[in-house]
């Protein structure tokens, strides 16, 4: 199956020599709620606006439904955007503004009237219609928005931070609206960008991880998970230990690694070139790890210091201290919560097929693994 | 392709070509004409003649001083009248109705025709004007005095005149300041006189290098006040005009040239220690 | 403090009362009967203004039966009316296309500023070489663009300063909506800016209005009303009469000025 949208190379320079997408290669298909995820400023929205054609781009490729976009103008490319401040047009009414694409294709007001409306009642605007964007609140504001990218229906749905400037309930509430938005109409591409993983995760078919203009990893949100390409893509999706270290031994299929904390074995990383010697990251999830009094006879095991706990509802953070003041976390149902007491010993325990080794810190060169792991 | 890349210039075109055909052009042809022996564009011969000439007039001198020495004390004045007014503005008076009422006030006045404006002056300073007649019947004075046709009449119409284009950037740059700035600054101990010359002062120089700037220009290029109101002073403005309306037009254009030349270069000094372009972004 | 603030006010009265004090003769006078303009005055009439012509010598016509004013006055609304609408149609395209970061925008925003900054007398002066030079005649035309030219960078500071900070957010938003260039600009852009357009229109004519030196200079002839009476004040007597004018241009003057602030008012956000 070909792409809806196919990016190959996408190079975007500002003025000023600002070099904000540095060759991005993308395929994304039809029906597909595709997420964009990365930290500010690493180019999302330039991604985006190339891609809606409010910004050219400067080399590499762009095709929409197989058509090369190289000077097609945003209004005639089948795609609509919902901007991050939602750009409602504020001399025109609820009822205007979402009509307003479809006037622009010459549509007959008749019809016109009954897409809108229909729009409007989907996402729970009826009664609106004759509201200025300055007299509705700022979930309402959004929703508008939204329909008036949606009523179009257009083959690419570009939404750019639709999640942010909103309080956490209204979030998950625009959150599941959207999916099931997406699972209601077909033929429409969603590609969402957002910096909030939580998000990213529950609403992708797909994402890819973006730094300073590039992609780091595509995939299945838990093929990203489980199976991270880079330190970055590790650390950005998820919470997760990392350890810095020196592999020593390469077995069969797994690697040990010497860190600070002990020698750690982990699955062995999928690299050719001999691994011996090499700095690395070493990960392992806190779901994934196990805590006893007695030290378990398991792969992994580290003796720690226990020093407090973060309550997040339905499952606790347990924090320790492990040798050298490394911090290990590790996260417990609250169900299953034993009696930590301050400063009592444990033993951390883990299995080497949980953990990574991971050789890569990021796609874009120059970054020093001990810079991304200790530099924030 | 051209109109992809270019596009966005085409709409400056229509302006460009104004600006070019009524200002650039006409700035060239001064500088030329300022060249010329005798006005001609067939065959002219260039010479320095009308600059040395300019050089060795013994009233050269004279006129220059007056000329800039009146515009720059004017706007440096007018600076000084205006600056406490912008600041009582905003800083002292707190309803922010009240100040919209004095502005426009203020305001109104600057859009009065020229001629209205200053003509009005004649009745006020005047042998037979009011303060003469009020001088006279409250027997200070017995015969009237001479208050107009002087360099202090020039002053003060021209003060008159341009005080707003002092207070309105001004007034301006001051409420753009952040109030947290002065009390941090408060906070931090610093008596008063340091607090306005560091903080206030400082952030208000933009509005002044504005203001300093529309009252300089308007008041070097005005040769219809010096003439009607100041006895005749020579100032630049009139020699330029009085040789134009002769017909010595290189001679006119030679003056020209250094009238825009200094004038330039005041303000391009000004704007390259200030930056202007804060007062709008 | 307390002193401080009230001597602050009494300084701000002071100055109001500095700049309408001419205005205050100016009207005064205008309504003086008899041709002197000196103090004290004994009588007011409205003679000045409209009574029947007597005497054949034009400083003695009262304004109402002055031909010429009339022609000045005529020509004066035809070229404040051009500038008004060439200085808007420029001012917003110049706003629309230097508001984004294009090259050289800092220099071609200082070229422009420039017509404010060159002194009129030299302006008039090269615009009279050109013309001379292409053989071609001043007219209404050369009248409204010398003044254009002076009126645009006050526009283009105003509407800049002025500009809606997302309005190209809203265009982007337009232009994703299937909207073409033409029909953003119709929809979007003008709908959003058009106080200040119209501002722009009415501060091009209030500014060429009053302005005497450049238009003098670019219009040969009985002038506008501002050069006429410029002219008049060289060569008549002063009588109250040109107060009368100077009043009743400064009406004029103070009725634009009032529909523009109620249009900027009408914008601000
Ligand atoms: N108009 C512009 N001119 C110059 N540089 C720009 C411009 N817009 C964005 N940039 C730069 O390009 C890079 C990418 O910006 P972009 O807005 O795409 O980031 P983003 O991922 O959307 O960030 P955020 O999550 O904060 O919205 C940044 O370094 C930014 O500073
Ligand atoms: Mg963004």
């Amino acid at each position: 199956m070909a792409g809806i949208v196919e990016i190959k190379r996408l190079v975007k320079r500002y003025k000023g020599n600002v070099l904000a997408l540095k060759g991005i290669d993308l395929e994304i298909y039809r029906d597909e709620f595709f997420v964009l995820m990365g930290p500010s400023g690493c180019g999302k929205s330039t991604l985006l606006k190339t891609i809606a054609g409010i910004l050219d781009y400067d080399d590499g490729e762009l095709y929409i439904n197989g058509k090369d976009m190289k000077n097609v103008p945003a209004y005639k490319r089948d795609i609509s955007l919902m901007l991050e401040n939602y750009a409602l047009f504020p001399h025109m009414n609820v009822f205007d503004n979402v009509a307003f694409g479809l006037r622009m294709l010459d549509k007959d007001e008749e019809e016109i009237k009954k897409d809108v409306m229909e729009t409007l009642a989907l996402l729970e605007l009826k009664g609106l219609e004759k509201r200025f964007p300055n007299e509705i609140s700022g979930g309402q504001r959004q929703r508008v928005a939204l329909a008036r990218a949606l009523v179009i229906r257009p083959s690419v749905l570009l939404l750019d931070e639709p999640l942010s400037h909103i309080d956490y309930r209204l979030q998950r509430r625009f959150a599941s609206l959207l999916k099931d938005i997406h699972r209601q109409i077909s033929g429409t591409a969603f590609i969402l960008t957002t910096h909030d993983q939580h998000h990213g995760l529950s609403l992708a078919d797909r994402m890819a991880i973006m730094n300073s203009g590039l992609i780091e990893q595509v995939g299945h949100p838990e093929e990203i998970y489980n199976e991270p390409h880079t330190l970055f893509s590790a650390r950005f999706v998820g919470e997760v230990n990392t350890f810095m270290g020196e592999i020593q031994e390469v077995g069969a299929d797994s690697v040990w690694v010497k860190t600070d904390i002990g020698y750690l074995k982990s699955r062995k990383p999928n690299a050719a070139d001999n691994l011996v010697g090499r700095r690395v990251g070493y990960i392992i999830r806190p779901e994934k790890i196990k805590i006893s009094k007695t030290g378990e006879n398991a792969e992994n095991s580290v003796k720690c210091i226990f020093e407090y706990l973060n309550y997040f509802g339905h499952y606790v953070e347990a924090i320790f201290r492990a040798p050298h003041n490394v911090r290990i976390k590790s996260t417990i149902p609250t169900y299953n919560l034993p009696n930590f007491k301050v400063e009592d010993e444990y033993w951390l325990s883990w299995s080497a097929n949980d953990a990574r080794t991971i050789i890569k810190p990021s796609v874009v060169e120059g970054v020093d693994i001990e810079d991304l792991i200790y530099g924030r | 392709m051209f109109i992809e890349k270019y596009g966005k210039y085409l709409l400056l075109l229509p302006g460009l070509i104004i600006i070019v055909f009524f200002l650039i052009l006409p700035l060239i042809l001064i500088v030329i004409v300022s060249f010329m022996q005798i006005f001609t564009f067939r065959e002219p011969t260039l010479t320095l003649q009308n600059y040395i000439d300019f050089v060795a007039s013994p009233q050269t001198p004279t006129i220059l001083l007056n000329t800039f020495g009146m515009s720059i004390g004017t706007a440096l004045l007018t600076l000084l009248a205006g600056y406490p007014a912008a600041y009582v503005l905003a800083f002292k008076i707190e309803s922010i109705k009240i100040r919209n009422y004095i502005i426009s006030l203020l305001l109104v006045p600057f859009f009065i025709d020229w001629n209205a404006r200053t003509i009005a002056w004649i009745p006020i300073l005047g042998e037979s004007g009011a303060v003469n007649y009020m001088l006279q019947a409250l027997n200070i004075v017995r015969e009237p005095v001479q208050l107009l046709f002087s360099r202090w009449t020039l002053l003060i119409i021209w003060l008159q005149t341009n005080i707003l284009f002092a207070i309105f950037p001004i007034y301006l740059a001051l409420i753009r300041i952040d109030p947290d700035l002065i009390n941090a600054a408060r906070v931090l101990k610093a008596p008063p006189h340091r607090v306005f010359y560091n903080i206030i002062f400082k952030l208000s120089l933009p509005g002044v290098v504005v203001g300093f700037t529309f009252v300089f220009v308007n008041t070097l290029g005005d040769y219809i006040t010096p003439a009607l109101w100041a006895g005749g002073i020579q100032v630049l403005g009139l020699s330029i005009s009085s040789f134009a309306a002769n017909f010595v037009w290189p001679y006119a254009a030679t003056q020209s040239t250094i009238l825009i030349l200094i004038a330039l270069a005041v303000l391009f000094v000004l704007f390259k220690i200030v930056d202007i372009k804060k007062l709008v972004e | 403090m307390g002193v401080w603030n009230f001597v602050g006010k009494v300084y701000i009265a002071f100055i109001i009362a500095l700049i309408y004090l001419p205005v205050a003769f100016m009207i005064i006078l205008s309504f003086k009967s008899g041709a002197s303009i000196s103090f004290p005055i004994e009588r007011f009439t409205l003679d000045w203004y409209i009574k029947p012509p007597t005497g054949e010598y034009a400083a003695y016509l009262s304004l109402f039966y002055d031909r010429q004013v009339f022609q000045a006055l005529q020509n004066s609304v035809v070229v404040s009316s051009l500038v008004a609408m060439i200085s808007m149609f420029l001012v917003t395209t110049l706003a629309l296309t230097l508001r984004r970061r294009i090259a050289g925008r800092d220099q071609l925003f200082y070229l422009f500023l420039l017509g404010f900054l060159t002194p009129g007398v030299a302006v008039g002066l090269g615009l009279n070489f050109l013309f001379n030079l292409l053989n071609l005649e001043f007219s209404i035309w050369s009248a409204a663009f010398i003044n254009v030219i002076y009126a645009v960078p006050f526009g283009l500071i105003l509407m800049m300063a002025r500009f809606n900070p997302d309005l190209l957010l809203y265009e982007q938003a337009g232009s994703s909506l299937r909207a073409s260039p033409l029909r953003v600009f119709r929809r979007i852009t003008l709908p959003l800016i058009i106080y200040e357009v119209i501002s722009a229109a009415i501060l091009g004519f209030l500014l060429s209005w009053g302005e005497v030196i450049r238009t003098q200079f670019a219009l040969k002839g009985i002038g506008t009303l501002s050069t006429f009476i410029e002219v008049q004040l060289g060569v008549n007597p002063l009588t109250p009469k040109w107060y009368a004018a100077g009043t009743l241009l400064s009406v004029a003057s103070f009725v634009g000025l009032a529909i523009f602030a109620y249009l900027l008012s009408k914008t601000t956000r």
